[in-house]
């Protein structure tokens, strides 16, 4: 596997490391995806740039109109932070279905998104936030929307080689919006899913003002059912409107055949149902 | 007799350096200056091996010795038949014996790279370098059962293993008579022990001169045998230890890593250590065998059983193994623990180019359930008959004709499984008939509850004429007094978790009057315990057990003529072997009608499920478990507990969660994010273990039988069953995961 | 390299390949053979050690992480030959069968423990849900953590 194992203490310092090791160094942080890549030759890094003890990349907070979360962030501190649980509780519920305790105590959100696969618990639940990231390189600091950062399945736009993502942020959901997370597996826990999808519904006088539908894995990344969204903007969310945006959302759904992850009938089969049962869920939580 | 320890929850004799985590298991030995070594392991499911080259490997620095089918000096074993090659060597010279010359599954073996470490040893299997020629691959039984299937093994006329019949009555009048046929064609799939303790072993030549290895294993003295063959020594210059053994549940039956730690230190005369991975021990080792089943049943209106035909097939992968014991013992059990008075077996098993196929925690015994008991729900939905009330009427009692001939005799105690059963899970009995319970209202308007109920037996021991025998050693210490200070047992009974140990140590003690504090089991280790067979067939308790009594009860003679002729010897010495047929000699199966005495004991378990089944998605939850189980006589109720636990646990994956796929012999859950057994979550939230003692057998040790394996076997139609209840669809394979039941009510327009 | 951490209270150095993982450096390096691996990657939890008070499966952390953090193994739970209250209580329920699980077990079970003393059945459950049993159906596991809050106080 690699050969050197450092800790910068600066980003500024990590990304000297990464330029001095001329694409052979790369971005670590929990290691529970990057370890196992490496393990079996699908990461060819010989030096690893361990983040995890930069100052000042462990924080949530709330500042300037967003939530902010810091690259070293876990996913077991995300599902236990009140903050996300009170205004994105979406980002909660997918976090807290990652794998097992140890891996979320490990594993980064970050790392989740950067990973880039189209089922990533943590980065659906990102979509339907509508995320944004920090991304830091030699050029200089500018923010991306996740929805960029993808360029196919397991390939982001990002390289760990090269770049860093200090920070992910998002607008909290405040009165009237709510969220939902639906997740199907073959066992409850240990387990990545079979179809997960993050919803996010904003509410004014009973009317949608805005939807948002994140599903994985249907397409090469995360998936954003927009004629499903735009169905219910507008619209009184009853049973109705909800059952009909859920099928639109399963017509643009394009999800693969899986051996062991279920077929793509079944995959399309089930968007229909977890999407109603999130947007039934989220629109009754957004109501008065 | 007074029993103090037999029949309580003495703890574990082994459990206090397991939760110190000082307990070792092959993997946690080493030696001085020990070598690693790492299999080359066949490229393909199918394909002759043109040519073998190990120079670039050879030259890596660090590398001790590439080991190739020349040094094995008799190239085959096998625990049944000696069909599988230890080494591959190329076609041009595979020779005599099963050298073989092609590859006939993925866990087939080139090589073996010994090196100073694992690490050059890991990089430098990758260097051997083998050339193959594909051949076409047969991966379903059905298929290569044809007479132009491509044969698996090329000296055989045909891919059928063994066809087993058994004939009784006269199945085409009566099916002709009866009121009602259900049929149904049942399969069920491959399935991986998952014991968590990964295959390890460690090789060295002892101060004896002999070729020792530590392993995990179920039956030291079978290794020897096959090690002995393959290295063409005598057994006595062979010797096998064996420590801590992470769970087996039949996987380590046969040999999977022994041989090869052996084969090494006999090659180089050094310590040499290897240790599987998970993916190796996933793809490289044995299977539950896959069933392809046709069950056709008759009754009459008033819901008595008369006739039964069944076709089995089974997928025996690459090599025997014991497939054919294993399909014996499924035809035996082919039409569940009733009464059938005319019934046709036919059994199959069949070679292919899938993972070999072996023992697994029923042995036979768990795939016919899934049939049998789905029959009999589908019975009672035709009869409009509650699902207990049928099988009541049909259960097996003592003095009732199995469908082999045999008598079943006293410990037949099926009933009351059920019964118990029923009644802990709300059923009501009134005016002899069975009213099921009310089951709630389901959590969400998509979720439908359902309870199932499935019964199931299985035998303990060995079967169908193959000898069952323990040998026992029990020494005694003395103290000035003449009181028993310390006893010793020595018997190869390995301890895989399921508390052989303890169960034994509490027979001896109760069979010496001594307490337990007193009793320790010797480390088996074949240069010093006598064999006791095999960890399997939930046979110790009651052949082992047999054979702990039989040399307690000497030696306590033996001390009590001491003490009373006053001879001052402080140690005392018996040993003792118990055979199974002195109290029950089985036969194999006629060849014509498959009549015989089977089985030398029995015990039986009733299970049931209430599940919520989401109608949308089709995922199952299991609510409440109850399982009710007779073994006779329980030696421990705290391990009997965990016995039926840890078989629902195996039941719940094997009906749920677990499958090992394979495409065209090649494995597609390969490591255990692929291949899921149950977490804590995935359990039952309500578990009741019920330990019913109705039927104990005067052959077995203070009336036990063994419980190893039975409480396995109902779950998955219990959880069927219970699918069925709730959705009306039938699942007639399994696993019955979402998608499968999703497809089902798709199918029956239920969704 | 150089790895320096607290090892079950008492400071440790030893050298490492940078690439080494923590199962590794504890079981080969250190002989503290109690951690168990079971699956190398990250699914079993036979591996779980505590850094920092925090449960991990050290079979796929990068040993490197560990340094200069308080790392806690099976082998540093029991105190002076006295068994730990979650230990005596796996004795009691008979939670152990094979024992391989055992330890990875215990060692989330004290993670959780030693944040929650009065943790729910459910918590307890979702405690122990990265940690896999092929023995004993876990039920005698739950139990006798259970048992070992309320005889914790
Ligand atoms: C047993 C197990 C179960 C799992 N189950 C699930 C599951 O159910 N659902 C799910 O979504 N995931 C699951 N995962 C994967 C999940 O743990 C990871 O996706 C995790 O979130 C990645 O974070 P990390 O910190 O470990 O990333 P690492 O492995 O350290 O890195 C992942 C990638 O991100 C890059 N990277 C990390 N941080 C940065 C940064 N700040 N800037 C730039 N690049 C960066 C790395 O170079 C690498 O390419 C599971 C993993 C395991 C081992
Ligand atoms: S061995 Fe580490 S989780 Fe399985
Ligand atoms: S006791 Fe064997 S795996 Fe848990």
């Amino acid at each position: 596997m690699w050969q050197n194992y450092l800790f910068p203490a600066t980003v500024q310092e990590a990304l000297e490391l990464l330029a001095h090791h001329g694409g052979q160094a790369r971005i670590i942080a929990g290691g529970t995806d990057l370890v196992l890549q490496s393990q079996r030759g699908q990461c060819a890094a010989t030096v690893m740039i361990d983040i995890t003890r930069i100052p000042g990349l462990d924080a949530i907070e709330e500042r300037d109109g967003y939530i902010t979360i810091g690259c070293q962030v876990t996913h077991a501190r995300i599902a236990a932070s009140p903050l996300i649980r009170q205004k994105a509780e979406v980002l909660a519920l997918a976090c807290g279905s990652v794998g097992g305790p140890q891996t979320r105590n490990v594993g980064t959100l970050v790392g989740n998104v950067v990973n880039a696969l189209p089922a990533a618990d943590g980065a659906v639940a990102l979509f339907a936030l509508e995320a944004e990231v920090e991304m830091v390189d030699a050029s200089g600091r500018r923010w991306l929307p996740i929805a960029e950062m993808y360029a196919g399945v397991g390939e982001c736009t990002i390289n760990p080689c090269a770049q860093l993502v200090t920070t992910v942020r998002f607008r909290p959901l405040s009165d009237g919006w709510a969220s939902a997370y639906q997740r199907l597996a073959n066992r409850k826990a240990l387990a990545l899913p079979i179809l997960n999808t993050a919803v996010v519904v904003g509410l004014e006088d009973g009317v949608c003002r805005e939807v948002r539908i994140a599903i994985g894995p249907v397409a090469p990344t995360p998936f954003r059912a927009r004629e499903a969204e735009a169905a219910l903007v507008g619209q009184t969310p009853d049973a109705e409107a909800i059952v009909r945006a859920a099928r639109l959302a399963a017509d643009a759904a394009d999800p693969r055949d899986s051996i062991l992850r279920g077929s793509r009938d079944y995959r399309k089969a089930m968007v229909e149902v977890l999407v109603r049962r999130a947007l039934t869920e989220a629109v009754t939580k957004a109501m008065p | 007799m007074q029993l103090k320890a037999v029949g309580q929850g003495v703890q574990r004799l082994d459990i206090n350096q397991k939760v110190r985590g000082t307990r070792k298991y092959p993997q946690d030995f080493n030696m001085e200056g020990q070598l690693y070594a790492k299999v080359v392991w066949s490229a393909h499911p199918h394909a002759v091996v043109k040519r073998i080259d190990t120079s670039v490997a050879e030259a890596l620095p660090g590398v001790v010795r590439v080991i190739t089918y020349r040094d094995v000096p008799v190239n085959e074993y096998g625990i049944n038949i000696y069909d599988q090659p230890v080494l591959v060597a190329p076609r041009h010279l595979a020779g005599g014996g099963q050298g073989g010359g092609k590859v006939r599954w993925v866990g087939d073996r080139i090589a073996i790279v010994v090196a100073e470490s694992e690490r050059i040893a890991a990089h430098a299997r990758d260097l051997v370098q083998v050339e193959y020629e594909p051949l076409p691959v047969v991966d379903d039984p059905r298929r290569a059962m044809q007479p132009d299937a491509p044969l698996v093994h090329e000296n055989r006329e045909s891919n059928i293993l063994k066809h087993i019949v058994i004939r009784r009555g006269d199945v085409g009048l009566a099916l002709a008579h009866a009121d009602v046929i259900v049929e149904g064609y049942y399969t069920t799939h491959h399935v991986e022990h998952a014991y968590l303790q990964p295959d390890a072993a460690l090789g060295f030549v002892d101060d004896e001169s002999r070729i020792a290895v530590i392993s995990s294993c179920q039956w030291p003295a079978d290794d020897l045998h096959q090690i002995a063959h393959m290295l063409n020594l005598p057994e006595d210059q062979l010797r096998e230890i064996v420590p801590a053994v992470g769970g087996a549940f039949g996987g380590r039956e046969d040999m999977h890593i022994q041989h090869l730690a052996a084969l090494c230190a006999f090659v180089l005369r050094h310590p040499v250590k290897i240790v599987f991975d998970r993916e190796e021990v996933t793809q490289r080792t044995g299977k539950r065998h896959p069933f392809y089943m046709r069950y056709r049943t008759g009754a009459t209106r008033d819901g008595r059983l008369i006739a039964a035909q069944v076709e089995l097939i089974s997928d025996a992968g690459a090599y025997a193994s014991t497939s054919i014991p294993v399909l014996g013992n499924a035809a035996t059990f082919a039409l569940g623990p009733y009464k059938i008075p005319h019934a046709r077996v036919d059994a199959y098993t069949v070679y292919t180019n899938n993972a070999v196929t072996m023992a697994m925690r029923g042995f036979g015994a768990t795939q016919p359930p899934f049939g049998y008991e789905s029959q009999m729900d589908k019975l009672a939905e035709v009869l409009g008959m509650d699902p207990v009330e049928l099988r009541m009427k049909n259960l097996l009692d003592v003095g009732d004709i199995a469908v082999t001939g045999n008598v079943m005799t006293a410990e037949t105690g099926v009933k009351e499984t059920l019964r118990r059963a029923a009644l802990a899970a709300g059923w009501r009995e009134e005016d002899g008939h069975w009213i099921k319970p009310d089951l709630g209202t389901p959590s969400a308007p998509y979720k439908r509850r359902g309870i199932g109920v499935a019964v199931a037996y299985k035998n303990v021991g060995y079967s169908l004429g193959f000898e069952d025998k323990a040998t026992a050693k029990v020494e005694l210490a003395l103290d000035e007094s003449g009181e028993i200070a310390r006893v010793v047992v020595k018997v190869a009974a390995v301890e895989v978790g399921q508390g052989v140990l303890t169960a034994l140590a509490q027979i001896a003690a109760d069979t010496l009057g001594v307490d337990m504090d007193k009793v320790r089991l010797a480390l088996v280790d074949t240069s010093e315990t006598p064999d006791a067979g095999s960890s399997s067939a939930s046979r110790h308790v009651f052949i082992s057990g047999n054979a702990v009594a039989g040399a307690a009860a000497q030696a306590k003679e033996k001390w009590q003529t001491i003490l009373r002729e006053e001879t001052g010897e402080m140690h005392v010495e018996a040993e003792y072997t118990f055979r199974g047929r002195s109290v029950r000699p089985t036969t194999p199966f006629d060849p014509e009608t498959g009549q015989c005495e089977p089985h030398i004991s029995y015990s039986y378990a009733t299970q049931i499920a209430l599940v919520e089944v989401d109608v949308e998605t089709g995922q199952t939850e299991i609510l409440e478990f109850w399982s009710a189980a007779d073994a006779g006589k329980v030696i421990n109720p705290i391990m009997y507990f965990g016995q039926q636990a840890g078989g629902v646990h195996m039941g719940v994956g094997y009906a749920l969660t677990e499958n090992y796929i394979q495409q065209e012999g090649r494995p597609r859950a390969r490591r255990f994010s692929e291949y899921h057994i149950p977490t804590v979550m995935d359990m039952p939230r309500q578990f009741e273990s019920i330990a019913v003692e109705s039927a104990p057998d005067p052959n077995g040790p203070f009336g036990a039988t063994g419980l190893g394996e039975t409480p396995t076997l109902p779950t998955a139609p219990a959880i069927t069953n219970a699918i069925h209840d709730a959705t009306g669809v039938w699942i007639e394979s399994l696993p019955a995961n979402a998608e499968r039941v999703w497809r089902a009510l798709r199918a029956a327009d239920k969704l | 390299m150089l790895l320096k951490m607290t090892l079950n209270g008492e400071p440790v150095s030893v050298e490492i390949e940078p690439d080494d993982l923590l199962a590794q450096v504890l079981r080969d390096k250190l002989g503290l053979i109690g951690t168990k691996i079971g699956c190398g990657e990250g699914e079993c939890g036979a591996c779980t050690v505590l850094v920092d008070g925090v449960a991990v499966t050290s079979c796929i952390y990068p040993a490197m992480k560990a340094h200069g953090r308080r790392v806690e193994t099976i082998e540093g739970v029991a105190k002076d030959h006295e068994l730990h209250v979650i230990q005596q209580a796996f004795v009691d329920h008979a939670a152990a069968q094979c024992g391989y699980c055992t330890p990875g077990f215990i060692m989330a079970a004290k993670a959780l423990l030693d944040t929650n003393s009065h943790p729910t059945r459910e918590e307890i459950v979702a405690g122990i849900s990265g940690n896999l049993c092929r023995c004993t159906g876990y039920y005698q596991i739950v139990e006798a953590i259970e048992d070992a809050a309320r005889r914790m106080g």
